[in-house]
């Protein structure tokens, strides 16, 4: 079966642009040929233009100023970025964004590959298995973050409840500054394992099983199989995952706008959730645009990152 | 291509490991599983308890008395009919629309040269980075001058495509064999045609998957259809569902009704394409 | 012939006067917008999701039925969607012609000059002001004007369990009228029978984020404010310090309340029998009763200083670019939302109490509890008036601070004298 070579999507920032050929330079049937292409995209560039680029272009411009949205703004530079540098707020936010994004990245990986290594055998109800580990994925967060709480009330909910009938003192999750955040990342894990499991479970299902049955031929063990068979081929996915994964961890706020709004005081509080907290509350869009470009710097830097390194170790055959 | 379905594992273990390695699986799955769905059961076992059941000591799980109350007065309290076909076509628009505006477009980065082509792919990708909280206001904008507040345009055309979209056919695109194309081309077809009769069938499982993923976020969205609509006619389910958080007492009974009512589409919808699904994801070149 | 013309002339003054009587319409006030003259649809937004808006959308619809020309068009959301909404909407000039919102919200959005003022409302007795409750009135004021006029006005009293308070060994039908009494109910209420450090149940349960403000009231008892009405900063006054020494102590040393209640979870133990008092508003009543609870309400106890309890309003406000008829409109409806028959109605089917200070206990008894919280409006104050920045104020520096005490992160001296710095430089950069 003829594979591409630009089937790691990600690299291709690292091929260089061959198709550099200047269009009035170019034959009429390339010039036919751009042009057909850009007829193709025209319908989706003209949206994102308006919709996706303005938008940004208008959120870059507002973080040079003092922009509360319902007038009496006014520029001042670079003040806005200056500002956070020295921000112990700001400092917080992003502390607890890459404390969250390191846990639950690896955590949500790993865990959804444990879970298609499991599901990718022959055991009954699979179907059922599926698509009860991929419910979380398809409900409405904030009306399932209302059943977290409740689950999680320390006092009356369910979970403390069972846990002290098994003799195990419990701590006041979503109340105590120490236990808000691994709820917090609990949430997050649980609402995305099983895309990512059902991702992993694709990229299981096309590793072509004349290489598990040579490997048992020539008496590889299970562990054998897996570390030297399994995880090389599914780099590809395990790149793709990692980096969906951790651009979402990144902008983490839906589970923590319901449950904790940030607290307790701030111990929660994520980059996108002090965006919106200085946006829609305290009427400082400016401010809140700057932290925004800062993040959008940061995610690109760390997705680059995980290119590089995972680009390396990507097999190709 | 190397079929996807399912398949058996490997007779390479002796009979009893492979059964003690199947049982541990199940209950590992079956743990997981648990754990997993513990809210859902809490949302359906709470939509069929009496209201002063719900907050109570000690807590139970299920229903000691079960009643459907709430599944008749939800119809009462609010237009449920009518917010549910209001949520039909937003979701339903915006992901046909998406599903075409984006095929072509990945189809034109995956299969087509012209200059620029990575530099727009990489600005496109660069687009899903920025948090919506700074962008929702410049978008209300533009809706306010194009007078397209309360309209369905202004509802659809904003999501018509999606970066994520774009990206997940392009790299389904680029795993499918050239030959087919290829032949097509020296019979003399256009690129569209091409595109129509010969790429897009053979597209089926990731159009159906990424289907699936716009239709589900579009259906559950709150704030987008809330900003963008004020007429109650055109109000989406999850902004009548919010209807029961007051801002002291939360009618929990209803809600969890409502809630599971609305998310019942979506949840047959995924287990009717759920092998189509992971075959769609399997081909996305993550090989 | 001259009689002819004569006629006519008398026929066309008659024709004249009779014209200028009926076009001139009814009002003495000249200043008052008269009624609208064509028909109007007013926009109006507002959060009252859950059990209160029944009631509400009930006086809509009679207020639209009974004024052919105004057609009042409601658009109800919560409360945090309805402020991620308002922001974009008045910002693109795109606002609700009228909106409801809690009186420590409308600064903030009348600085920026988004509501036309109202003074005229009373000045031109659209509105009986003397009628109002006065503090609910004067919590609409800003910068010397009324930006906004009450919409509804409750009280928090306290809320205890008479079958607890009798187990544990305290007369059921005495509530305590003074902090020393309430602070010894609340630790004899609390038990924790296991001993695991984690009492099975509380006596008191105070909510300190994502509340209607709990705090203030015991501050406010020992002689303490966090932003007095003239604008000091008082958060690291002696008094307040005080107060919040006393019964973060209490919560910490004797467990007498979780730490890191929301409203809803303070409300949910008390509903659950595992707190034993509360002081909450009257949205609860309904709850209580249905959980089988059988409780008393009184006037939140004496402190040392006085004895004071929270008021709140949710106020009516008005679009600055409404035009003629549409002000005409929405004073009409304030009109109509403040008369007696529309304030008893609300009151009876809300439960909040009336705005007016002359709607009877004997209009109100349909709903027993609904006349005790309007009783003690005199002896209720409401909370950072005046203050532009609410939110940065409460939420994100007063309550914080709260939360910190409570989780032995410094001393309430230590504490709150940071927080009262930081309010003094948020409230003097306006």
């Amino acid at each position: 079966m003829a594979r591409n070579g630009s089937a790691g999507v990600l690299a291709a920032p690292a091929r260089r642009l061959r198709d550099g050929v200047a269009y009035w330079g170019a034959s009429p049937l390339r010039r036919r040929r751009i042009l057909t292409a850009y007829a193709f995209m025209a319908p989706s560039l003209l949206v994102i233009a308006v919709f996706l680029v303005w938008p940004m272009i208008r959120a870059f411009q507002v973080s040079f100023m003092d922009y509360s949205v319902l007038g009496g703004s006014e520029w001042i530079g670079l003040e806005n970025y200056r500002n956070l540098l020295s921000d112990p707020a700001f400092r917080n936010a992003l502390g607890n964004t890459l404390y969250y994004a390191a846990i639950t990245t690896p955590a949500s990986v790993g865990l959804a590959l444990g879970l298609a290594l499991l599901l990718n055998q022959a055991v009954p109800a699979r179907g059922f298995f599926r698509g009860a580990i991929f419910l979380p994925v398809v409900t409405s967060l904030a009306i399932v973050a209302i059943a977290w709480t409740f689950l999680l009330d320390p006092d009356i909910g369910l979970i403390n409840y069972w846990l002290a009938k098994l003799g195990v003192h419990s701590g006041g999750w979503l109340r105590d500054p120490q236990w808000a955040m691994p709820a917090v990342i609990l949430v997050g894990i649980w609402k995305n394992v099983g895309f990512y499991m059902v991702m992993y479970l694709a990229g299981l299902q096309s590793i072509p099983r004349e290489f598990y049955e040579a490997a048992s031929v020539d008496g590889a063990t299970a562990w054998q199989r897996f570390r030297r068979i399994t995880w090389p081929l599914l780099a590809n996915t395990t790149m793709f995952v990692f980096i969906i994964a951790a651009i979402a961890a990144l902008q983490a706020f839906d589970q923590i706008y319901v449950m904790t709004r940030g607290g307790p005081f701030f111990q929660t509080e994520t980059l996108v959730m002090q965006i919106y907290r200085l946006g829609f509350t305290e009427f400082e869009m400016g401010y809140a645009a700057a932290i925004s470009w800062v993040l959008v710097l940061l995610i690109f830097v760390l997705s680059l990152l995980q290119v590089f390194y995972f680009s390396r170790r990507v097999v190709r055959y | 291509m190397a079929a996807v379905a399912d398949r058996a594992p490997l007779r390479t273990q002796s009979d009893v490991t492979r059964r003690i390695v199947l049982g541990v699986s199940l209950v590992l799955l079956a743990a997981a599983t648990i754990v997993i769905l513990l809210p859902f059961v809490w949302m359906v076992a709470t939509s069929f308890k009496p209201e002063t059941d719900i907050v109570q000591f000690p807590p139970k799980l299920l229903p000691s008395d079960v009643t459907l109350q709430h599944y008749t007065d939800i119809w009462h309290r609010i237009a449920f009919g009518r917010l549910f076909v209001n949520t039909l076509i937003f979701a339903g628009g915006v992901t046909l629309i998406s599903l075409f505006f984006d095929s072509l477009t990945a189809y034109a980065l995956a299969r087509m040269e012209f200059p620029g082509r990575d530099l727009l792919f990489i600005l496109i990708l660069a687009t899903m980075m920025l948090p919506f909280q700074v962008t929702l206001i410049p978008i209300f904008e533009l809706l306010t001058k194009l007078d397209w507040i309360n309209t369905y345009q202004g509802l659809i055309v904003p999501r018509a495509t999606n970066a994520f979209g774009i990206f997940f056919l392009r790299q389904f695109f680029l795993s499918i064999p050239k030959d087919l194309e290829d032949a097509a081309r020296v019979d003399g077809a256009s690129e569209f045609r091409i595109y129509w009769r010969v790429i897009l069938p053979l597209s089926v499982p990731a159009l159906l998957t990424l289907g699936l993923f716009h239709f589900m976020y579009n259906w559950n969205d709150l704030l987008w259809p809330l900003v963008v609509t004020t007429e109650t006619s055109m109000q989406t389910l999850p902004a009548g569902l919010a209807l029961f958080m007051g801002q002291h007492v939360t009618e929990y009974g209803l809600l969890m009704a409502g809630s599971v009512l609305a998310t019942l589409p979506l949840v047959i919808a995924f287990l009717l394409i759920q092998r189509r699904f992971v075959e769609g994801i399997a081909t996305t070149g993550m090989k | 012939m001259i009689r002819r013309r004569l006629w006519l002339f008398l026929a066309a003054a008659a024709l004249a006067v009779f014209v200028a009587a009926c076009g001139g319409g009814g009002d003495d006030n000249e200043a008052t917008p008269s009624q609208p003259t064509k028909n109007v649809t007013l926009t109006f937004w507002n959060g009252f999701t859950g059990p209160d808006r029944p009631a509400l959308e009930e006086i809509v619809k009679r207020f639209n039925a009974s004024h052919p020309k105004i057609k009042v068009q409601m658009t109800i959301m919560p409360w945090d969607s309805f402020f991620q909404k308002l922001l974009p909407s008045y910002g693109s000039g795109k606002g609700p012609d009228i909106a409801a919102m809690d009186s420590v919200q409308v600064p903030q959005y009348a600085d920026k000059g988004v509501f036309a003022p109202l003074d005229d409302v009373y000045t031109d007795n659209v509105v009986p002001k003397d009628k109002l409750v006065q503090s609910a009135v004067e919590a609409g004021k800003w910068d010397d004007k009324y930006y906004s006029i009450p919409m509804n006005f409750t009280t928090l009293l306290l809320y205890w369990n008479k079958d607890m308070f009798k187990e544990a060994g305290l007369d059921p039908n005495k509530p305590p009228a003074d902090w020393k009494q309430w602070q010894n109910a609340a630790v004899k209420l609390t038990k924790d029978e296991n001993g695991d450090g984690k009492p099975e149940q509380y006596g008191y349960a105070i909510a300190d984020h994502a509340t209607i403000p709990m705090w203030p009231i015991l501050i406010w008892g020992n002689g303490g404010d966090v932003v007095t009405k003239d604008g000091d900063v008082m958060l690291d006054d002696p008094k307040t310090v005080n107060a919040v020494e006393q019964w973060s102590n209490l919560i910490i040393n004797k467990k007498i309340s979780p730490i890191g209640l929301g409203g809803a979870d303070a409300d949910k133990l008390f509903q659950s029998k595992k707190a034993a008092m509360e002081v909450v508003g009257p949205w609860m009543t309904t709850g209580f009763k249905e959980a089988g609870i059988d409780f008393g309400l009184a006037m939140v106890p004496k402190g040392p200083a006085k004895q004071v309890t929270l008021g709140t309003s949710v106020q009516f406000v008005l679009n600055a670019k409404a035009d003629d008829d549409k002000q005409a409109a929405a004073y009409e409806f304030f009109k109509y939302w403040h008369s007696q028959p529309s304030q008893q109605y609300w009151a009876v089917h809300s439960g909040f109490p009336p705005t007016r200070t002359d709607v009877g206990k004997a209009q109100l008894k349909e709903n027993p509890y609904v006349a005790e919280f309007g009783e003690y409006a005199d002896q209720s104050q409401f909370y950072l008036v005046g203050v532009k920045d609410f939110t940065k104020v409460n939420t994100n520096t007063f309550e914080p601070a709260i939360q910190r005490i409570l989780n032995k992160k410094g001393t309430p001296e230590q504490v709150l004298g940071n927080a009262a710095k930081k309010i003094e430089a948020q409230t003097a950069s306006n």
